[in-house]
């Protein structure tokens, strides 16, 4: 195990170098729920528990990426508040199937945010990743989309779902990826090929977890 | 000769046993006195025998010879009545008024230290009117929150042949040797200390404590009656004044005659042979005596006004000197003594969606469905937030894909959560949904109108809450003078310090400060604090009346 250690502290040091990407505040409670979700003897129920936990946490954290404005606010007291607002025009996409476990995470947070929808499809055989179902928001050109998918291990998925994105006319700089777990090689894919794009995850680790979807969903 | 009793009191030593029911309806009672006197005089010296040594007399003595031991037994059970109705945070409800209606007020100071209650120790022979003193010094204090205690619940637990002398009424219960003073003194000395206290219900058909007890907290005021109050010097160590109402013996014995014949039926020489070799050699040779340790001897008891204006007078002057304007002093305290935040106090990192969050439930004009709604989402960052402060350990798991993996599981093993309501309740659910069967305990303090002050009304928490750690839940902390009566409370229920976390979405300044000035070892986890507090001791900038706006319950200003 000793080599792993060293391997995925120095990728991490590595991934830290790009601009795009933003990690999950190492909390001790979000490592907490690291652990669960990967051990291997959590029940499916704890499971999904501890899922939703970390989804919401990365869900509130994606947010702060979204673009606001400052504004001021009378508070009961008739005081002044300096706050801030959110710009509307979001909206979120997931990538079937594990994507849309984190859609309700999304819904907890933004009541009436809008969310499309991508099927990716990797061939058995050569990995290739084909695109075989998007449904968006009309006017999806003119938002800031948050693409949620929880675990990347390649990031073909991923890079397939930008490509899609990107042909309907999102632009790079307003898609941010809000994912659980991910390895070196997917946030250097990713980023290389969409450099100005943000990926907000809780964690990179050269393993990545990828019984996610099927425990999550109960299909395994 | 007749005499006059205008109150019969309700007596609650155990050498006295009749039933508060059943004698408050009683005012005035004529007797005869002469008829007793020559029956009593030739015992008046007696010297009374250790508890079970005594041979003849059954005790509880005005038990009546002419019922079976059985009925007598479960008549002196009505006793612990008279002790459950002393008990700190039920009501008493008196002739004229209810006490205890209102909630406890502070019973520290700004900083968090205990203001020692004043303890008053009533001492006098049975049927003396030891209570109704008390409860008239009650009634006349107008502190609302008073604890009277029982020597009555300090019975010693008989072993079985004592319990068989007990049966056949020859054990000496006007004896010291029958009380269990280790269990008084420390009872009394914890309530001295405003701790919580579990005063054990004697059962005087078993001769033994019943597996449930009484709880009782500190007050401000402590009363302490009971037939050999001033016995032990550790006891008369803790009083701070000591009363000894010294009723005629004439009018003792007349009150348990009759209690005894009017009302139980019994025969007159059964009575008094109870009352002759045991009760009065008791009085004589133990209570009597006693009366040089009282700071005040009271004559004919609860009648006596005079004395007992005084004795109200002197312990209302006590109260001041001891006096807690705590809103007032905490604000004060801020204004006049800034310091750099202390490292107790973990403020979530002010992210712009924590911002914005603020912005709506702080704005006036957020509908209330938008108020609730985000105010959870805030309740959900800073839950999670707390969570994250609990003592984490490492632990290896292995993974599916056949690696291990180096994380980390919470080691803290029991966890709870207490809501102050009714602003803190609104942060419960969000602990529900981060913690699995999570416990959660409750706490109402509310602001009186008149003071200003916090007072404390209702208490539930789970039962072994000194082992956990608790998330203690408040939405707003202006003064902290809830906050810290709530903490308070959990100290008083001996949790630790350094277990205690005071959560909130939104705090002032000034009671961050109080509060970790008054419990360095509390973290105090927000989402914000503001600088300033007005002087209705409302958040500026604020959110306004937290549970109003969520609850809906805020007034028209139409």
């Amino acid at each position: 195990m000793g080599s792993q250690d060293i391997e995925m502290m120095g990728s991490f040091e590595y991934c830290k170098e790009y601009k795009g990407i933003h990690i999950l505040e190492p909390f001790y409670q979000v490592r907490e729920l690291q652990t669960i979700l990967r051990d291997k003897n959590t029940s499916r129920s704890d499971f999904k528990f501890y899922a939703d936990r970390l989804i919401r946490l990365v869900i509130e954290e994606s947010l702060n990426q979204l673009p606001f404005t400052d504004c001021k606010v009378i508070t009961p007291t008739g005081a002044t508040y300096n706050g801030l607002k959110y710009k509307s025009g979001n909206c979120g996409v997931s990538i079937v199937r594990s994507g849309e476990a984190m859609e309700q995470g999304l819904r907890d947070c933004c009541r009436s945010i809008r969310i499309g929808k991508i099927l990716v499809e990797s061939d058995a055989d050569t990995h290739e990743a084909k695109v075989v179902y998007a449904r968006f928001p009309e006017d999806i050109s003119q938002r800031h989309v948050l693409l949620m998918y929880p675990i990347m291990s390649t990031g073909n998925t991923v890079s397939k779902a930008v490509n899609v994105l990107k042909e309907h006319g999102v632009k790079e700089e307003c898609i941010i990826l809000s994912n659980l777990f991910c390895t070196p090689q997917a946030v250097q894919t990713i980023l290389d090929s969409y450099p100005k794009m943000k990926i907000l995850t809780s964690e990179i680790h050269p393993v990545a977890p990828n019984h996610f979807g099927q425990k999550y969903f109960g299909t395994d | 000769m007749a005499a006059k009793i205008n109150t019969l009191d309700p007596p609650s030593s155990a050498s006295s046993e009749s039933d508060i029911l059943e004698t408050q309806g009683d005012v005035s009672e004529v007797f005869i006195e002469g008829e007793l006197e020559e029956e009593r005089s030739g015992d008046f010296y007696n010297t009374p025998a250790s508890p079970i040594t005594v041979p003849y007399c059954p005790r509880p003595p005005s038990t009546g010879s002419q019922r079976s031991p059985r009925s007598r037994r479960q008549r002196t059970t009505s006793l612990n009545q008279s002790s459950k109705k002393s008990a700190a945070e039920s009501m008493i409800r008196t002739q004229h008024r209810t006490i205890y209606t209102a909630g406890r007020p502070p019973w520290y100071n700004s900083e968090g230290q205990k203001v020692e209650p004043f303890v008053i120790g009533i001492c006098g022979g049975s049927a003396s009117g030891k209570t109704t003193v008390a409860e008239k010094i009650i009634e006349s204090l107008g502190v609302p929150w008073v604890t009277l205690l029982s020597m009555d619940s300090f019975y010693k637990v008989l072993n079985e042949k004592q319990h068989e002398i007990a049966d056949r009424n020859e054990y000496n219960f006007d004896h010291p040797d029958a009380f269990d003073f280790e269990l008084l003194i420390s009872t009394l000395q914890r309530l001295k200390e405003g701790r919580k206290v579990e005063v054990p219900i004697y059962n005087f058909v078993t001769h033994s404590r019943e597996t449930r007890t009484k709880t009782m907290y500190g007050a401000n005021v402590i009363i302490f009656e009971g037939i050999l109050t001033f016995h032990h010097p550790k006891v008369n160590e803790i009083l701070d004044m000591k009363i000894f109402v010294d009723t005629d013996a004439d009018v003792r014995l007349a009150r348990r005659l009759r209690r005894d014949i009017n009302q139980r039926g019994r025969d007159l020489d059964g009575v008094l042979k109870q009352y002759t070799s045991m009760v009065q050699p008791s009085f004589n040779h133990y209570i009597a005596p006693l009366m040089s340790h009282a700071d005040i001897i009271v004559p004919r008891g609860g009648e006596n006004e005079v004395a007992i204006q005084l004795i109200v007078q002197h312990v209302q002057t006590q109260l001041q000197l001891r006096g807690l304007k705590l809103r007032e002093e905490l604000a004060q305290a801020y204004a006049t003594n800034k310091q750099p935040r202390p490292d107790t106090v973990k403020l979530l990192p002010t992210t712009p969606q924590i911002r914005g969050l603020h912005t709506f439930i702080r704005n006036k004009d957020t509908p209330r469905d938008e108020f609730i709604f985000y105010s959870k989402r805030l309740i959900r960052l800073v839950i999670e937030y707390t969570l994250s402060l609990m003592t984490f350990i490492d632990k290896t798991v292995e993974t599916p894909q056949g690696v291990f993996y180096h994380g980390n599981r919470m080691a803290t093993g029991k966890i709870c959560g207490v809501s102050i309501l009714r602003a803190g309740e609104t942060m419960e659910q969000a602990v529900y949904d981060v913690c699995k069967d999570i416990r959660i305990g409750k706490i109402l303090i509310q602001t009186n109108l008149q003071t200003g002050e916090p007072e404390l009304y209702y208490l539930r928490l789970p039962k072994d809450i000194k082992d956990f750690k608790v998330i203690l839940m408040d939405a707003t902390v202006a003064t902290g003078a809830a906050a810290m009566m709530a903490i308070r409370v959990l100290l008083d229920h001996d949790v630790q310090e350094s277990n205690i976390l005071i959560v909130s979405l939104l705090m002032a300044e000034s009671g961050v400060q109080s509060i970790a000035y008054a419990f360095p070892k509390v973290q105090i986890v927000t989402t914000a604090i503001d600088p300033e507090i007005n002087d209705k001791f409302y958040v500026l900038p604020g959110i306004g009346n937290f549970g109003d706006r969520y609850f809906g319950t805020e007034p028209d200003y139409c």
